[in-house]
C-alpha cells in the first residue's frame, strides 16, 4: 500500500470511515477561536477536529492524550435540529438541539448526546448557575462509564443565546486523567464568551 | 496438508457427514470439549467473551433481579441447569444470546417486553436448547464449508489483521506498524466475537421447537411463546421507522432473532396441540421482579428516540393497571421529547393522569409546572413546582425551580 | 515442500522476520534498578487462530493457552535471571475495585499509545518525549501486589495453515499477495511508584518466534523485551 492508503486506513481504524486524512493541529495556549466563540486555553491542546464522524460544524473536539484519555468538546452556536453527536451507521437518530429547551431539557440533550456517543450509565449531579459571558447558563458534572466499565467523569457548561447551543463538555477517566486537567477546563468554561 | 485439492476434498466428504440433525450435549460428561478441536477453540473464545462480560458497564448488578431469572433459566433448563451461566445486561434491546460455553445474556429490553414469567421461560428454554443441540458448533462449521467452498479471501482476513502482504515499495515500517495496531486494537475482534451469536433461521426453529418442550414441561403456559413473538410483531409494526414497519422479519437491533410469521404460526400449532393444561404464568411474580428496574429501563427505552415503539410498550406495561403513575409519567416524557403537533397537550393529560396515582415520580409535577407556564398558567404552574419542590426536596434542580418561581413573581402576572 | 521451509522462504522473501518498535520514557535507563525488584507479570492476554486455506480465523485454544504458558515461562526466567522477582497476576480476578480501574485504564493508555504515539496521525501534544501515565492511582497496584513495577503483554494472530501457504504460493506465482497470518505482540511497563509507562515494545512475530513452543517463545521473548530498563 503506498503512503495515502495506509494513512487513510489507519484514521478509519481510530473512528470512522474518512474519505481523506486531514492533519491534527496543535492549538496552542492563549486565545482559540470556534467560529463566533473563542476561549481561552490555559495550556496547548491538540485539535482533532477533523477526526470527528460527520464532521459537525460549529464542533471541535480537543485532547492532549487521546479521546480515550481525554476530550474537550467546544460547540459554538450549535443550530436548532442540529445533532452534537452523529449516529453510526443504522443506529437510531441522536438527540437534537432545539432552540426552546428548557434548561432541564438542555441538559437532559447534553446527557443524551453523551450516551450517544456510546457512554453507558450516565448521570448528571451538582447542576449549578452559570454567567457565560452575558449570558445565564448552566454547568453541571456527569458520571458515565466506558463499555469496558471504566469510570469517566465529565463537566459541562451549557448556553443559550439567540436559540443557538454554545456548549464546553469535558470527558476523561475519573482515574487521574479527569483531575489532571479539571483546572485547566474550568479555565477554559470561565473565559467563553459565545459569539452572536 | 501440503496439497491444497485434497485437503478441500477431505473436508467436504467429512462435512457432509456431520448434518445439522438434533444431536444433542450429554449432561452427564465433563463439558468441557479438548483444546485442540473447533469447539475447544469456540469454548476458549466464549470464555474470553464471558470474562469480558463480568467486567462491563451493561452487566446489572441487581442480585434480586438476577437471581429470579437464573431460577426460571434454572428451571426450563433441567438437567443443564449447572452448565449455564446467566448474566442481565441494561441494553434497551428484545435480545437473549447463548454461546457454547453456558453462558447466557438477557437484556433488559428483552425483560421489558416478556410480560409473565411464561413467557421468560419459553425465551430461557430457547436458548438453551441451542447450547444444548450445539448450533454455534454447527453455525460455525457450516460458516467454514461455505467458506472453504467459495475461497471468500477478502472478508474475513481483515479481522486479525492478517494483512501482512508483500506490497511493492510504500512505507513498509509504518505500514506494518498500522497493520499491528489494526490487529490489536480490539475492536475488529468484535466481528468475530458477535459471529459467534448467529443462528440459521432452521436453528431458531428448532430452537423454538425445543424451546416450548421445555417450558411446557417445566409447567409453564404453553401459548406464552406465539404470544411473545407475536407481540413483538405488534410493536414493530408501531415503530417511527419505516423499515421496521414494513420488513417481513421483525430484527432485533442485532439481527439474532428475526421472527417471522412462519415461526408465530409453528408455535401456535404447538400450542393447539396441547392440552389447556397449566396456566402458571406468573405475572405478579415476574412484575415484582422488575419493577425496581421499570424506570431505568424505559428511560433507556426512550433514548433509542422510536417513540411509536415506547408508547406501544408503555401500553402493553400498562394492560393490567399496574405502576400507573410511573407508566403515565414516561408517556408524559414521550411526548415531551417528541415535540409533534399537539404533543404539548397529550403531555400535559399524561402528566396530569400521573399525578392522581401514588406511584407517581416527584418529576410529574415539575413537568407540570413548566407546562403549564408555556400555556401562560401561572397559578397552576406555581402550584405544580411548589409541589415538585415538596415533594422532592434534595432535587439537584431545585434552584432552577426555585429561579422560575422567583421569575414567574416577578413577571407580576396573577 | 514442509511448512516449515516454505514459511522460512516466505520471511525471507518478504522480509517479515521478527520486528520490534521501541519507546521508551527519557529518563528509564538511567532509574533502571540493578536488581531485586518486584515485577508485576500480568498474565499474558494472548488470542491467536488458525487462519485457513479459505480465510477464515478457527480460534485455538491449544495454541492460545501455550503461547501464554510459554510467554509467560520464558519473561519470568529473563527477568529472574536479572535477580528480579516475578509475581503472577490473573487481571479476570482482579477487575473490582480501584484495582480494576487501573486495569482497564492502563488498556486505554495501552490503545492510545498504539493508536498516536505509534500509529498515524500523531498527536501534537505527545511529540517528542514518550509520557504516559496511569497516575498516582497505580500505587494502589503497587501495595495489593507488593510489587515495584507492571509488565503487561498482550498478542493477537494467526497462523498460516498449510493449505494456506500452498494457497498463497499459487497465487504469488500469478502475481496476487495473499495475507500469511502473523502474530502481533505488544508489551508496555508501568512503574508503579509513579504510574508512568516507562518502556513501550511492538513486535510481529516471525516464524523462529513461535510462541507455541518454548524454544520459539524464548527467542519471541528476546526480541520482545529488548531494551527493557530493567
Amino acid at each position: 500500500m503506498s503512503a495515502p492508503r495506509w494513512r487513510a486506513l489507519a484514521c478509519a481504524v481510530l473512528l470512522a470511515a474518512l474519505p481523506a486524512c486531514a492533519t491534527v493541529t496543535l492549538a496552542p495556549a492563549g486565545p482559540y477561536a470556534v467560529g463566533g466563540q473563542s476561549v481561552t486555553l490555559g495550556r496547548s491542546w491538540s485539535d482533532i477536529s477533523i477526526l470527528l464522524p460527520g464532521r459537525p460544524k460549529n464542533v471541535r473536539l480537543l485532547t492532549i492524550d487521546g479521546p480515550l484519555l481525554n476530550r474537550l468538546y467546544i460547540v459554538d452556536g450549535l443550530a436548532d435540529g442540529r445533532a452534537l453527536a452523529s449516529p453510526a451507521g443504522k443506529d437510531p437518530p441522536t438527540p437534537r438541539w432545539r432552540s426552546d429547551l428548557s434548561p432541564g431539557e438542555q441538559v437532559e440533550f447534553v446527557a443524551d448526546s453523551v450516551a450517544a456517543m456510546g457512554y453507558q450509565r450516565v448521570e448528571t449531579k451538582d447542576l449549578r448557575p452559570a454567567r457565560v459571558g452575558g449570558v445565564d447558563g448552566l454547568r453541571f458534572n456527569i458520571a458515565a462509564k466506558t463499555t469496558g466499565g471504566l469510570d469517566i467523569s465529565g463537566v459541562a457548561q451549557v448556553a443559550e443565546s439567540g436559540g443557538r447551543l454554545f456548549l464546553i463538555l469535558f470527558l476523561a477517566p475519573t482515574e487521574h486523567y479527569f483531575g489532571a486537567q479539571e483546572a485547566e477546563v474550568e479555565g477554559i468554561m470561565s473565559s467563553a464568551r459565545p459569539g452572536g | 496438508m501440503t496439497r491444497l485439492a485434497p485437503a478441500l476434498l477431505a473436508a467436504a466428504l467429512l462435512s457432509a457427514a456431520a448434518t445439522s440433525e438434533a444431536w444433542a450435549r450429554s449432561p452427564t460428561a465433563a463439558s468441557r470439549p479438548d483444546p485442540a478441536t473447533d469447539e475447544g477453540g469456540l469454548w476458549s473464545s466464549s470464555d474470553r467473551a464471558e470474562a469480558e462480560a463480568r467486567t462491563k458497564a451493561e452487566l446489572d448488578a441487581d442480585p434480586v433481579l438476577t437471581g429470579y431469572v437464573r431460577g426460571v433459566a434454572c428451571k426450563v433448563a433441567a438437567e443443564y441447569c449447572g452448565e449455564i451461566r446467566v448474566y442481565v445486561m441494561d441494553r434497551p434491546f428484545f435480545n437473549a444470546q447463548m454461546a457454547p460455553n453456558g453462558y447466557m445474556e438477557v437484556w433488559s429490553g428483552l425483560l421489558l417486553r416478556v410480560t409473565d414469567e411464561a413467557e421468560l421461560a419459553f425465551v430461557l428454554g430457547h436458548e438453551t436448547s441451542h447450547y444444548v443441540h450445539h448450533h454455534s458448533l454447527d453455525a460455525w462449521r457450516a460458516a467454514r464449508r461455505r467458506a472453504n467452498a467459495t475461497m471468500a479471501l477478502s472478508a474475513v482476513v481483515a479481522v486479525a489483521g492478517a494483512a501482512a502482504g508483500a506490497g511493492v515499495g510504500g512505507d513498509a515500517a509504518a505500514r506494518t506498524i498500522n497493520d499491528s495496531v489494526n490487529a490489536l486494537v480490539d475492536v475488529l475482534y468484535l466481528a468475530a466475537v458477535a459471529s459467534m451469536f448467529a443462528f440459521s433461521r432452521d436453528q431458531e426453529a428448532e430452537a423454538d421447537r425445543l424451546g416450548f418442550a421445555r417450558a411446557v414441561a417445566a409447567g409453564y403456559d404453553p401459548s406464552a411463546g406465539a404470544r411473545l413473538w407475536r407481540a413483538l410483531q405488534a410493536e414493530a409494526g408501531h415503530s417511527d421507522f419505516p423499515t421496521a414497519r414494513t420488513e417481513e422479519a421483525v430484527a432485533s437491533v442485532f439481527a439474532t432473532h428475526p421472527v417471522t410469521a412462519a415461526r408465530v404460526a409453528a408455535l401456535e400449532t404447538l400450542s393447539n396441540d396441547r392440552p389447556a393444561g397449566s396456566t402458571d404464568s406468573g405475572r405478579a411474580r415476574y412484575r415484582a421482579a422488575i419493577r425496581p428496574h421499570l424506570a431505568d429501563w424505559l428511560r433507556d427505552d426512550l433514548r433509542r428516540r422510536d417513540y411509536g415503539r415506547t408508547l406501544h410498550l408503555i401500553d402493553r406495561l400498562a394492560a393490567d393497571g399496574e405502576d400507573p403513575g410511573l407508566l403515565d409519567y414516561c408517556r408524559g416524557e414521550v411526548f415531551r421529547r417528541r415535540r409533534g403537533d399537539g404533543d404539548d397537550a397529550r403531555a400535559l393529560a399524561a402528566y396530569r393522569a400521573a399525578s392522581a396515582a401514588p406511584d407517581a415520580p416527584p418529576a410529574v409535577w415539575r413537568e407540570l409546572g413548566d407546562l403549564h407556564r408555556k400555556a401562560g398558567q401561572t397559578a397552576e404552574a406555581r402550584a405544580a413546582w411548589a409541589a415538585y419542590l415538596a415533594r422532592a426536596p434534595d432535587a439537584q434542580d431545585r434552584w432552577l425551580v426555585e429561579a422560575s418561581l422567583k421569575a414567574l413573581a416577578r413577571s407580576g402576572q396573577p | 515442500m514442509k511448512p516449515l521451509a516454505l514459511l522460512a522462504a516466505a520471511c525471507l522473501a518478504l522480509a517479515a522476520c521478527t520486528t520490534t518498535s521501541v519507546r521508551m520514557a527519557g529518563d528509564a535507563r538511567a532509574k533502571a534498578p540493578p536488581a531485586g525488584a518486584r515485577i508485576l507479570l500480568v498474565e499474558p492476554d494472548i488470542d491467536v487462530r488458525l487462519l485457513t486455506a479459505a480465510g477464515m480465523l478457527e480460534p485455538r485454544a491449544d495454541w492460545s493457552a501455550s503461547g501464554r504458558r510459554n510467554l509467560r515461562a520464558a519473561i519470568a526466567t529473563v527477568l529472574e535471571t536479572r535477580s528480579h522477582t516475578v509475581v503472577g497476576l490473573d487481571p479476570d480476578t482482579a477487575m473490582a475495585g480501584r484495582g480494576g480501574q487501573l486495569l482497564r485504564l492502563n488498556g486505554e493508555v495501552g490503545r492510545s499509545i498504539l493508536r498516536f504515539s505509534y500509529g498515524r496521525p500523531a498527536l501534537p501534544t505527545k511529540s517528542g518525549s514518550f509520557t504516559w501515565t496511569l497516575g498516582d492511582g497505580a500505587r494502589t497496584l503497587g501495595r495489593t501486589y507488593d510489587a515495584d513495577y507492571a509488565l503487561f503483554i498482550h498478542a493477537r494472530g494467526s497462523y498460516a495453515s498449510g493449505a494456506r501457504v500452498a494457497v498463497m504460493v499459487g497465487m504469488a506465482a500469478l502475481g496476487v499477495s495473499l495475507p500469511l497470518g502473523r502474530q502481533e505482540v505488544f508489551a508496555s511497563l508501568v512503574d508503579l511508584g509513579t504510574g508512568q509507562v516507562i518502556w513501550f515494545n511492538l513486535s510481529t512475530a516471525g516464524p523462529a518466534a513461535d510462541m507455541r513452543t518454548p524454544e520459539g517463545a524464548a527467542a519471541l521473548t528476546a526480541s520482545l523485551l529488548r531494551d527493557l530498563p530493567l
